[in-house]
């Protein structure tokens, strides 16, 4: 049996869709759920083994965005949910899905304390919505970016910027939760815009928990996952040409998925 | 007692931030605190659960001002006017326990340290607030600290309307009083009118003899109806009438023509589905769906109110596509603005006192731009393609073009999706937000002054999340289920049209106005019927479905109610508490209105063509033409737009390292499909001070060769057609319109590419007063706009405009003439000219099929469709996308250096050729004169013209990104 994918839908979030397809395309289940379903419902949050927040405009990001949506889980849905992670599972929360898996406290969650709010995701210091192509580099070991070193994907949004305490941020580097920076010529961008599209603190682009099986980041892997989709695929297209080459079919952001799969592949193998 | 909840963001907040930064450039040294405020009457609002809700406890703080500030500045919403953040917060008040009919409103607070003087003050106030729409409260330090703070408003609407039935009207008058009724509309008791009805005396005597006929006095809500139901807006009473002697009048006898034609001409290989029967028009994108494509303005309440007027557009356009056949997907958005150089600050009032000044243009341009991103990013609509287009006309009247590209399945439960029908016997069901008093008489607006009585009627601000909701629920769950016979959106004339409308299918309807929801009472009837209040659609529904319809909504978070019945007795009907208030045959409503034939002249302008002497320093005059308004790189709105979204964005709005800005994008909107779609738009106003047929034909072939030049396939492609004319009851500016009519009919046939939807805005005129309180009319040129859409076989076909590799030829293929009436380089000079640029159909379509015959054996590395500016200006716009030098050479074109780098003949494609393909190249050009090599992509830094300039990249990236590199 190949593990289950929930993707959340409801209130304006919107990239379910292609997130889903990501999922299926590296092997694993999965449905889009409305949140109003899972409230409903929420054993269907015991038959998954991922769970995935995606991005959107959750509340058209009033009031902060991914606030209201968090605040919507927290009262409806937050014991199950804790139950949900203290399982062996994964979860994502990506760019909206960032802000309220931030907003939930499930990251950083020091010391396995879920539901603590510790960084805010807010307005990016342009006061601009970006929608650019941005490199990464990775720097945790969190299952979601095994053996991922580096990732070229893009980021769509107004709120990215990480901010925090210097305490928060301290502990955040001491203990590994910083999962990817943004980079200019492979370094840490430093603030750069616009290698680094929102001014967030130390370039942070994701965290973990400590766990690492929760990832939460600003930029769109499920956007960078096929060759195809990529802001320099007609230049690699024509090099390939040349060549007399083929393009392979994926590019980085569906490692991601692919090892969300493996995962859980790894893990039922264990229990086998 | 009402509840103020003042959130403090940190002092690093990035909306402050811009602002101080702002601040800056004009001297004035300030810190700001940005506070956002939420207020509300219900006796839950001071619950902690709440208050703690709004608040991110990381760098937020509640109810805890700090007191280092000069200036508190405060913005928050007049009466009436959407609110989607108090919209929010009420949603969470109710999740914090309070019932669902909670009312919040939001605001915004400025904490403002340092040396501003107050008109400082309200000139920052100016900047950033409407007061259309907005009210505005300043205080200083020591006001704000004895007043204990701002005061706490609750803009609530309040009616006086109690028991409000519907009025009779008696038409029963002389013609000078029904001339009256029409233009500034029904008496009220008091004798104040109600705003215009918009109808000529020949409407009024029609609807005179109507209800004498009937032997009872007209209704209020009946002449409403009738004026929505036979407006311009809806009617399109000048392309239908009769126009010299074209007596199907344009539309009919010209572009719907040239639709049949071609279809018939094409025949098997036809690929249109639906077209001008439906809210968008639809052509086929594979086996299993259709795509559809609908391109429209809003013009006039984006000159009030720029960012509601484009977001309302936007989130408007979305419906239409919502609408299509039983409901398509929104997949792609698209925009086009035609504005006022933001540099400028023309002084124009709408009124001789002077009190209301027309918005500075800039102020435009932001909005707009703002309007078009809050409503498509919020939608998750991908936005990547569109244009800006600048002349000083556009002042009072910007033109706002949003347009909207969905996917629907070809079937759906077994029936043609591109297919309804409200049957009699359908529940009329309306879905969606509330209805207020938004947008009644919209166009009539004037400086009326607002208070609480008079809810900002004209201006909407759309509310994308209801919408999005909405969306999601029918297009991706409902739909599929056949739980609706037909749908509809709600636009202008709200359910007055959408009802309307769908009745037509039935042959009837009987609404119960009383049970429309409203978002406030004491609305009159014909007002709750007429209202524009956005984010409804309007469905048909089988007796046995509403309970399951309407739950299904409910459970998405989406208010939808039966509202009435459609009946196949010909009648329309509405009754308001069990009394009758309208009883119309359905055939007077929708074909009653008396033809107007329309006369029409027209004589070709221009100038004398100019002796301009040959530039001294060509290098100085490329940095000029690229730094042009019209040229230079847009990409500040790329940027803003979320252009990939959907995971479907192939071919974007920047391309190449240089990230130039494109006229043409492709979308994969099928993950698991080869397929693509292409978008591309062409638009000349400038043109029109000649010849509106150059204009016309230039925007169509431009459309087109922006969407061959990316590798779309000519028999794949169809075109939209948006006319936004100005004057319209003018012979003169009507024969300008006919012209470009005509002109546009033999191109489309040409290129047997068939319109499949198109919308006009007939009077884009401005009447105001100049700085000296003289009357002056400001016409915006005459415009169309040509919108492509076709689709790709396989996006690894897809040509993008940046060069690719160093050694590769370059080939100018199509014919450079003399032809620089109108064009930007005579505009540098201050000309006009004469020798506007004339399309060649047939020479075009030769060069359009071997150009897809190279693109489709992949011999074309990149492509690039020669607009304004011409030649020079997209040698140098592939040098800057591609970062390459290239080494040129004109002499194969017989002109001066200048004209033969800035004409702007039409029909051209400059094209990059790997040394490897030259053969096959040259030998599939055969036989087509106008193939012509000048040069190669060279190493180096430099765009080398032999013997008229040798120009540093570098530079020409700085001339083409600075004009707007800061907005």
């Amino acid at each position: 049996m190949t593990a289950n994918a929930l993707v959340l839908a409801g209130y304006g979030l919107n990239c379910e869709e292609e997130t889903l397809h990501a999922f299926e395309y590296a092997g694993l289940k999965g449905s889009i759920r409305h949140i109003n379903d899972v409230i409903e419902n929420p054993k269907e949050l015991d038959n998954a083994q991922i769970l995935a927040i995606p991005g959107g405009f959750s509340y058209g990001d009033d009031t902060g965005a991914g606030n209201a949506y968090a605040q919507k889980i927290k009262l409806a849905l937050w014991d199950k949910l804790q139950d949900f992670i203290a399982r062996d599972t994964l979860t994502i929360g990506i760019c909206n899905g960032c802000q309220i898996t931030a907003n939930l406290g499930l990251v950083p969650a020091f010391d396995k304390n879920y539901g603590e709010r510790l960084v805010a995701v807010t307005h990016n210091l342009t006061a601009r919505y970006q929608c650019r192509w941005i490199d990464l580099k990775i720097t945790n070991n969190s299952p979601w970016l095994d053996g991922v070193e580096t990732m070229h994907i893009p980021v769509a949004h107004g709120e990215g910027r990480f901010m925090m305490s210097d305490d928060t941020l301290e502990k955040l580097k001491k203990d590994g939760h910083i999962a990817a920076v943004y980079t200019k010529d492979g370094e840490p961008a430093n603030g750069e815009f616009p290698y680094n599209p929102n001014g967030s603190v130390a370039d942070i682009a994701a965290i973990t928990d400590k766990t690492g099986r929760i990832l939460t980041l600003m930029p769109h892997p499920e956007r960078g996952m096929f060759t195809w989709q990529r802001d320099d695929y007609m230049e690699a297209k024509d090099k390939a040409q040349r060549e007399g080459k083929t393009l392979p079919e994926t590019a980085d952001g569906i490692l991601l998925f692919q090892n969300a799969a493996r995962y859980f592949e790894v893990a039922q193998k264990k229990t086998a | 007692m009402a509840t103020r909840i003042e959130v403090l963001a940190p002092p690093e907040d990035g909306r402050g931030k811009t602002l101080e930064k702002a601040l800056k450039k004009q001297g004035k040294d300030v810190k700001i605190r940005v506070v956002d405020v939420y207020s509300s009457e219900h006796a839950m609002a001071n619950d902690e659960k709440f208050v703690t809700s709004l608040v991110n406890p990381v760098t937020q703080k509640a109810n805890d001002l700090p007191k280092d500030f000069d200036w508190a500045l405060e913005i928050g919403f007049l009466p009436g006017v959407t609110d989607n953040i108090g919209h929010t917060t009420s949603e969470l008040l109710a999740l914090a326990g309070a019932d669902n009919d909670n009312e919040c409103y939001s605001s915004r607070l400025y904490l403002i340290k340092g040396d501003l003087s107050q008109s400082d003050i309200e000139r920052l106030s100016e900047s950033l607030s409407n007061t259309l729409i907005q009210r505005v409260s300043i205080k200083t330090a020591g006001e704000f600290n004895a007043d204990g703070g701002m005061e706490t408003v609750i803009p609530k609407v309040h009616l006086d309307n109690k028991g409000v039935v519907a009025d009779d009207v008696d038409l029963n008058v002389s013609d000078e009083e029904l001339e009256i009724i029409g233009n500034q509309g029904i008496a009220d008791s008091d004798g104040s009118r109600r705003g215009p009805l918009g109808m000529s005396l020949l409407y009024m005597q029609a609807v005179r003899d109507y209800f004498a006929k009937e032997a009872r006095p007209a209704k209020d809500i009946e002449l409403e109806t009738i004026a929505q139901t036979w407006s311009e807006h809806c009617k399109h009473t000048i392309f239908a009438s009769p126009i010299d002697d074209v007596k199907d009048g344009l539309y009919k006898g010209y572009i719907k023509r040239a639709t049949k034609e071609i279809r018939e001409a094409k025949g098997e290989n036809d690929i249109c589905v639906s077209v001008f029967s439906d809210n968008a028009g639809g052509i086929i994108f594979d086996d299993e769906y259709l795509i559809t494509d609908k391109v429209e303005t809003h013009n006039s309440p984006s000159a009030l109110d720029p960012f509601g007027g484009a977001i309302t557009g936007i989130v408007g356009v979305n419906r239409d596509c919502i609408g299509f056949g039983q409901g398509a997907k929104p997949v792609i958005n698209r925009y086009g603005f035609c504005l006022a150089d933001p540099r400028t600050s023309p002084e124009y009032y709408r009124d001789s006192a002077k009190t209301t000044p027309v918005l500075p243009p800039e102020t435009i341009m932001k909005g707009v731009v703002e309007g078009v991103e809050a409503g498509g990013n919020q939608s998750g609509i991908p936005t990547p393609q569109g244009f800006v287009t600048f002349d000083d006309r556009f002042v009072g009247k910007p033109l706002v073009f949003v347009g909207t590209i969905g996917l629907i399945p070809r079937t759906i439960n077994g029936k043609p999706g591109h297919e309804k029908k409200a049957n009699a016997g359908d529940k009329i069901v309306v879905a969606g937000g509330r209805v207020g008093r938004d947008g009644i008489h919209g166009a009539t607006f004037s400086s009326v002054a607002l208070d609480e009585g008079s809810p900002a009627t004209a201006v909407q601000i759309g509310d994308p999340i209801t919408q999005k909701k909405m969306s999601d629920a029918i297009i991706k769950e409902i739909r599929d289920l056949g739980l609706y016979t037909a749908i509809t959106d709600n636009g202008a004339g709200g359910m007055s049209s959408s009802i309307g409308e769908m009745a037509e299918q039935s042959g009837g309807f009987h609404v119960e106005l009383e049970k429309v929801p409203l978002k406030y009472p004491g609305m009159a009837p014909w007002e709750i019927w007429i209202s524009e209040s956005q984010e409804r659609m309007t469905m048909a529904v089988p007796p046995e479905n509403t309970d399951e319809l309407i739950a299904l909504l409910a459970k998405r978070g989406v208010e939808a109610t039966v509202v009435g019945t459609y009946t196949d007795d010909e009648r329309a009907k509405i009754t308001y508490h069990g009394e009758i208030i309208m009883d119309m045959e359905m055939d007077f409503l929708h074909d009653g209105n008396p033809e107007t034939p329309l006369t029409t002249t027209f004589t070709r302008g221009g100038e004398k063509e100019p002796n301009l002497p040959a530039p001294t320093d060509h290098e100085q005059t490329l940095h000029d033409m690229l730094g042009r308004l019209n040229i230079c790189s847009k990409e500040f709105i790329s940027t803003q737009y979320d252009h990939n979204v959907q995971g479907s964005a192939v071919l974007g709005p920047l391309q190449g390292p240089g990230r130039v800005y494109a006229e043409s994008s492709i979308t994969k909107p099928v993950l698991t499909s080869e397929k693509g779609v292409v978008l591309s738009q062409g638009l000349f106003p400038l043109y029109s001070d000649i010849d509106t047929g150059a204009m016309a034909a230039a925007g169509v072939d431009l459309s087109v060769r922006n969407a061959v030049a990316a590798g779309v396939d000519l028999n794949q492609l169809a075109l939209l057609d948006n006319f936004c004319w100005c004057s319209s009851d003018e012979p003169e500016r009507l024969g300008q319109l006919k012209r470009a009519v005509e002109a546009i009919y033999e191109i489309a046939v040409k290129y047997e590419t068939p319109f499949i939807s198109g919308k006009d805005s007939m009077f884009n005129d401005f009447k105001g007063f100049d700085k000296d309180g003289k009357q002056v009319k400001i016409s915006a040129p005459p415009t169309l706009l040509a919108s492509s859409i076709g689709v790709i076989p396989n996006v690894d076909r897809a040509i993008s405009l940046a060069p690719k590799a160093v050694g590769d030829l370059v080939y100018l293929l199509g014919e450079t003439k003399d032809e620089l009436g109108a064009s930007e380089y005579y505009d540098l000079h201050g000309k006009l000219g004469n020798n506007v640029p004339e399309t060649d159909s047939h020479q075009n379509l030769r060069l359009y099929k071997l150009y897809g015959r190279a693109s489709r054996d992949k011999l074309i590395a990149s492509a690039y469709a020669l607009n304004f500016g011409g030649l020079g200006v997209a040698l140098a716009k592939k040098a800057i996308a591609g970062q390459m030098g290239m080494d040129i050479d004109l002499s194969a074109i017989d002109l001066p250096h200048e004209k033969a780098l800035y004409s702007e003949s039409t029909g051209r494609i400059l094209v990059t050729v790997a040394p490897q393909n030259k053969a096959k190249f040259e030998k599939n050009f055969k036989g087509f004169e106008h193939c012509t090599h000048i040069g190669h992509i060279a190493y180096g830094n430099r765009l080398n013209i032999q013997n008229v300039l040798k120009a540093d990249i570098e530079k020409l990236d700085e001339a083409y990104k600075k004009p707007l590199r800061e907005y």
